[in-house]
């Protein structure tokens, strides 16, 4: 879970001012600099009146950013600032765009305006949009008007909002109900009910005692009991957490939902092709909010996608992008919970084996418009040791050897054995394949190797099915293993080691930036080698000495390497002492993890202190007969310095988000 | 009559002693030991007179033909030295000096200190320096420097070449780390590998891919759709492939369309390190050094510590392949180097492989600020007056107005 350090608490607090106002954002920095408090005590802490207070925390509690929690007889309830949906404020921006990509842009909207009013009853949405979309008629369309929502929205999401021209974007109240429909059963929204305002440890506990209760009165004895009610424990937390899903399920049971899903589940928009008469059974009382573990599980997919297209290119990239999406469509969240999902191994194991996706499967939701033949080098058949390249592995990799390259050479098992086993199978390529006979590939034509485009011609090109699994086989290939080839044609992804192979890209990123190409050797040289005398280390990295040492100091401040003095004798003479570096990579990433949330909070403070300097042209532009006309009411010199502030706010929020995608490798995914 | 007899005997002496020695040296290598069981089987002495054998033997030490060692096997031992060697000893003018030279002679390629000459030998400083001056101007030794210990004053015999160890192997000229031979060697096998683990296209790339996979790829049907419209059939593989090499100059310029595409899983020749050594060793770009296979792995390491290339293993073969093939840059390296030279480039950083990646941290000011740690607002340093950030917005003119005065040299 988070640590609330105080870069953090600063920074939700500011993301709070930024959505919200001031006076929630004092209440909540109260509330995490003093713990758990009621109101009585937090008007003590504040001096603000109970009233005051009341309109703060109601805001607060909209937005899901508070947990409470009454006991029994007692008068006044106890609040708790929730950190984690706090810093989830600032992917707003992200969760829209993706919403926006992968639903269409009526769904955005839908998402926007949950994301503004916070937890809301869906009777309560329905009625706003009716009004809505009433007004629109009304006007005809000549007024292209922000919707009321997206006023101040802009803040954290980076992107000033287009002028919207086309009217609304949700047409009628069925539209609307059937985007929340897809929007439930994708489980990016989800139902409130009382236990989501406890804090999972008020959970957890409230859990316990019932389960002690109910099946252990008589107290526990001997390690069998304890390990059942730890089973029990699970069973009731993971019953609390499926309340949430009750909307979903009830979708499910519908009859109309699998036919809608079919629909609608498909890559890409679907803008414009609903079925209007649909009016699913959407209890209006029901309180629906948004889900951000599952918005979660997509935005890691777009960040491994990304990282697939660094490392591969964009075609390969958009392949692992439908796997992905397909493999993930019903994993509720990116990190299993210790707590609640050491049970649900066993009964779930059926279901775990089955989270794997077919080739068949990728390639019926591939986009027609993509040609894969592009995006991987052609090489001749003789050239493709098949049997190595479609090497199933069953099981998810073991845990990291402690020295990965200590592979030994002869350990390769007669059916690797490539001479023979090539010719067996040849099923991926034409039978009659002609290996092209300009190809000098040997060294003949100098230093480069001539792939003759020319005689492309005569080889015949390979059909979709087959293309689309070079691509896969190359992703199964790569050291990051992207994917797991899991049986004969199914794939599967081993989220845990990729998401640490990622988090490794990015601390080597941060390394190659500031420390440069040579200090990125170090690093990974003490990462395959362990630990390693000071003196071992010029010899590996073929570095002056001179020049190490200074790296390794500058490194060592930096976080990235750590050192180990290790006296020769009781004397521990530092002249004779040993000196072992090493490097703990989460170390390195926690730290990094704290610069990235100081960073963003400099980002947030900056842009405070900009405003402060603007804060004449700000007020401004907030005045009435000014606001929506800014460049035909306000003076040149005025304008010019308000579109500045503009851009740079806009930088800065982008550079929030950008750190924050960061974070959510680091921390979250 | 004694005295006749003397003479007699010693130039008896003096034959065995020569016979002894021809023997011994047919017999073996300056290194090898000979017992005194070896030199009694030579059958050079009659009889198997071991008094005989002693005189012979102590007149050739005496020669410096025969140098007496311990062995913990045989125990006393003798190896024999060449003539020229030990006439070398015979000219030198004192003892002292002979045990100097024999000392220098003793370590052999390794060298030896001058610290440990006078330790071994317990002799005065002055008197060890004496005699390494007189050594050295008779140029039977040189002084020499070992890159362990790079401060240490070495000596060596003249006529020997110092020791991989002392040198630090082909790594090194002059008891320094040859830097830039390292990374010009690095440049050649980065290139050579790049070029053969990834596959040279021309085709057209798709660029316009979103992060979410929603944007439409342009595909090369397109760029070809009007000749496909024209014929009004389907496009054969042929069409397809010669579209291909006529984008590139529909396109204007044919250069950006080159790039590398990561070769198809399985593939079988990424190139190994013994291919990299071979390669190395045709192109006779290091003509005085001499480079093993296990310095070329040396050097294929550190480039995949660098995070440039990356061990492969298909089937038994341990190849290297270049990683990130998209983002290589298509020119050779060393062309350009030679741009850089003319001032083509200098914008670019010369370094083999493409841009690092980069992320949010590295971006933002803070991820390379000098005094991150101190920054807090109400501190000295604080993110309202920082000018770093300033700059970075471009807004730099703008605070200078408000805010004469930043606390914060830049």
């Amino acid at each position: 879970m988070m640590l609330v350090t105080k870069p953090v608490a600063e920074l939700c607090a500011l993301l709070i001012d930024e959505l919200h106002g001031e006076l929630p954002s004092r209440i909540f920095a109260t509330l995490l600099s003093k713990g758990r408090s009621t109101l009585p005590q937090l008007s003590q802490y504040t001096s603000m009146t109970l009233r005051q207070l009341r309109h703060g925390v109601a805001v607060l509690l909209q937005h899901n950013l508070l947990f409470y929690h009454l006991d029994p007889g007692t008068e006044f309830a106890f609040y708790e600032a929730n950190a984690e949906h706090a810093y989830n404020l600032v992917r707003t921006g992200k969760i829209l765009e993706m919403i926006d990509t992968s639903f269409g842009a009526p769904a955005k909207d839908v998402m926007q305006s949950l994301l503004l009013s916070g937890q809301t009853r869906i009777s309560d949405l329905v009625a706003a949009y009716q009004d809505k979309i009433e007004q629109a008629t009304k006007a005809g369309g000549i007024v292209g008007d922000e919707d009321d929502f997206g006023a101040e929205t802009n803040g954290v999401n980076g992107d000033s909002h287009p002028a919207k021209n086309t009217g609304p974007q949700v047409k009628s109240t069925a539209h609307l109900n059937s985007i929340i429909c897809r929007l439930v059963e994708a489980e990016v929204i989800d139902v409130v009910h009382p236990k989501t305002f406890e804090s999972s440890h008020d959970v957890l506990k409230t859990v316990e005692k019932e389960a002690m209760d109910k099946h252990f009165p008589a107290g526990i004895k001997g390690n069998k009991a304890k390990i059942e009610l730890q089973e029990r424990i699970a069973e009731g937390l993971r019953k609390v957490r499926d309340e949430c899903k009750s909307l979903k399920r009830k979708l499910e049971q519908n009859g109309s939902a699998a036919k809608r899903r079919k629909l609608f589940t498909g890559v890409g928009m679907t803008n414009g092709t609903y079925e209007e008469d649909i009016d699913p059974a959407l209890d209006p009382k029901q309180v629906i909010r948004i889900n951000y573990e599952k918005c979660l599980v997509d935005l890691r997919n777009r960040r491994l996608v990304q990282f697939a297209t660094d490392i591969f290119g964009e075609t390969t990239a958009y392949v692992y992008g439908v796997l992905l999406k397909l493999l993930t469509k019903d994993l509720p969240r990116c990190r299993s919970d210790p707590a609640m999902d050491v049970g649900e191994d066993k009964d779930d194991d059926d279901e775990k084996g089955r989270r794997s996706v077919t080739t068949d499967q990728i390639l019926d939701n591939l986009k027609t418009s993509v040609d894969l033949s592009l995006g991987i080098g052609k090489a001749e058949k003789r050239q493709i040791s098949s049997a190595a390249a479609e090497k199933v592995e069953l099981y998810p990799p073991k845990k990291k050897v402690l020295i990965a390259e200590a592979e030994v050479d002869g350990e390769a098992s007669p059916d690797e054995d490539e001479d023979d086993s090539d010719s067996s199978e040849e099923s991926d390529y034409d039978s009659d394949y002609k290996a092209p006979t300009t190809n000098g590939v040997n060294g003949t034509h100098g230093t480069k190797v001539k792939f003759d485009e020319s005689a492309a011609p005569k080889e015949r090109r390979l059909d979709r099915p087959t293309q689309l699994r070079q691509h896969l086989l190359l992703l199964s290939e790569s050291r990051q293993h992207f994917v797991r080839h899991c049986g004969p044609n199914e794939w599967t992804v081993d989220f845990v080691p990729l998401i640490n192979a990622l988090r490794e890209a990015e601390l080597d990123s941060v390394i190659e930036r500031t420390s440069g190409r040579q200090g990125l050797r170090l690093v990974r040289i003490l990462r395959a080698k362990g630990k390693l005398d000071e003196k071992a280390l010029p010899n590996v990295a073929l570095m002056r000495k001179p020049e190490l040492q200074q790296k390794m100091l500058e490194m060592q401040t930096a976080g990235f390497v750590h050192v180990q003095e290790v006296p020769r004798d009781l004397k521990a003479d530092v002249k004779k002492s040993f000196f072992l570096w090493f490097c703990d990579v989460d170390r390195s990433l926690n730290r990094l993890l704290d610069t990235s949330y100081k960073t963003m909070l400099h980002c947030m403070q900056v842009l405070e202190a900009l405003r402060q300097k603007e804060r004449d042209v700000l007020e401004t532009t907030k005045r009435t007969d000014v606001r929506g006309r800014e460049k035909d009411t306000m003076r040149k010199e005025y304008y010019e310095r308000y579109s500045r502030f503009l851009e740079c706010e806009r930088k800065l929020f982008a550079q929030v988000m950008r750190l924050d995608d960061f974070v959510s490798v680091l921390r979250d995914f | 009559m004694a005295s006749t007899k003397m003479a007699d005997d010693s130039a008896k002496l003096q034959i065995l002693k020569d016979a002894l020695y021809e023997e011994i040296r047919q017999h073996g290598s300056e290194t090898r030991l000979f017992t005194q069981r070896d030199l009694l089987d030579l059958n050079i002495i009659p009889n198997n007179d071991l008094l005989l054998l002693v005189r012979v033997v102590q007149g050739l030490t005496d020669d410096k033909l025969l140098v007496g060692t311990t062995n913990h096997h045989a125990g006393l031992a003798w190896r024999w030295r060449s003539r020229e060697e030990a006439k070398k000893y015979t000219s030198l003018p004192n003892d002292e000096t002979v045990m100097v030279y024999s000392i220098i002679d003793e370590a052999g390629a390794d060298g030896i200190w001058n610290r440990t000459i006078k330790n071994k030998l317990n002799m005065h400083e002055a008197v060890v320096k004496n005699c390494i001056k007189f050594l050295e101007s008779k140029g039977y030794i040189a002084s020499m420097k070992n890159v362990e210990h790079p401060n240490k004053k070495m000596y060596i015999k003249a006529t020997l070449r110092p020791s991989e160890r002392a040198t630090g192997g082909p790594w090194f000229t002059d008891g320094e780390l040859d830097t830039a031979f390292i990374s010009e060697l690095e440049g050649i096998v980065f290139e050579y590998i790049k070029t053969r683990s990834a596959y040279r296209s021309s085709q057209v790339q798709p660029t316009a891919f979103s992060s979410g996979g929603t944007a439409k790829p342009p595909k090369k049907g397109a760029v070809t759709a009007d000749s496909t419209t024209a014929r009004g059939t389907k496009r054969s593989a042929t069409d397809i492939s010669t579209d291909d090499t006529s984008a590139p100059a529909r396109g204007g310029s044919a250069k950006s369309r080159h790039v590398f595409l990561p070769m198809p899983a399985g593939y079988r020749h990424y190139p190994t390190v013994a291919e990299i050594a071979k390669f190395i060793h045709d192109t006779g770009i290091t003509n005085n050094t001499t480079l093993g296979e296990a310095d070329i792995q040396q050097l294929v390491d550190v480039l995949t510590y660098d995070g440039l290339i990356e061990p492969v293993r298909v089937g038994r073969r341990r190849g290297y392949r270049v990683t990130r093939a998209m983002k290589q840059d298509t020119v050779p390296f060393q062309k350009r180097a030679k741009e850089r030279e003319a001032g083509i480039g200098l914008d670019q950083p010369l370094a083999p492989g493409p841009e690092p990646l980069s992320n949010g941290l590295t971006e933002a000011p803070c991820g390379r600020c000098p005094v991150f740690e101190l920054c807090e607002e109400g501190g000295p340093v604080s993110p309202s007056n920082c000018v770093y950030f300033l700059q970075w917005l471009d807004v730099e003119d703008l605070p200078k107005a408000v805010a004469p005065n930043v606390a914060l040299p830049p």
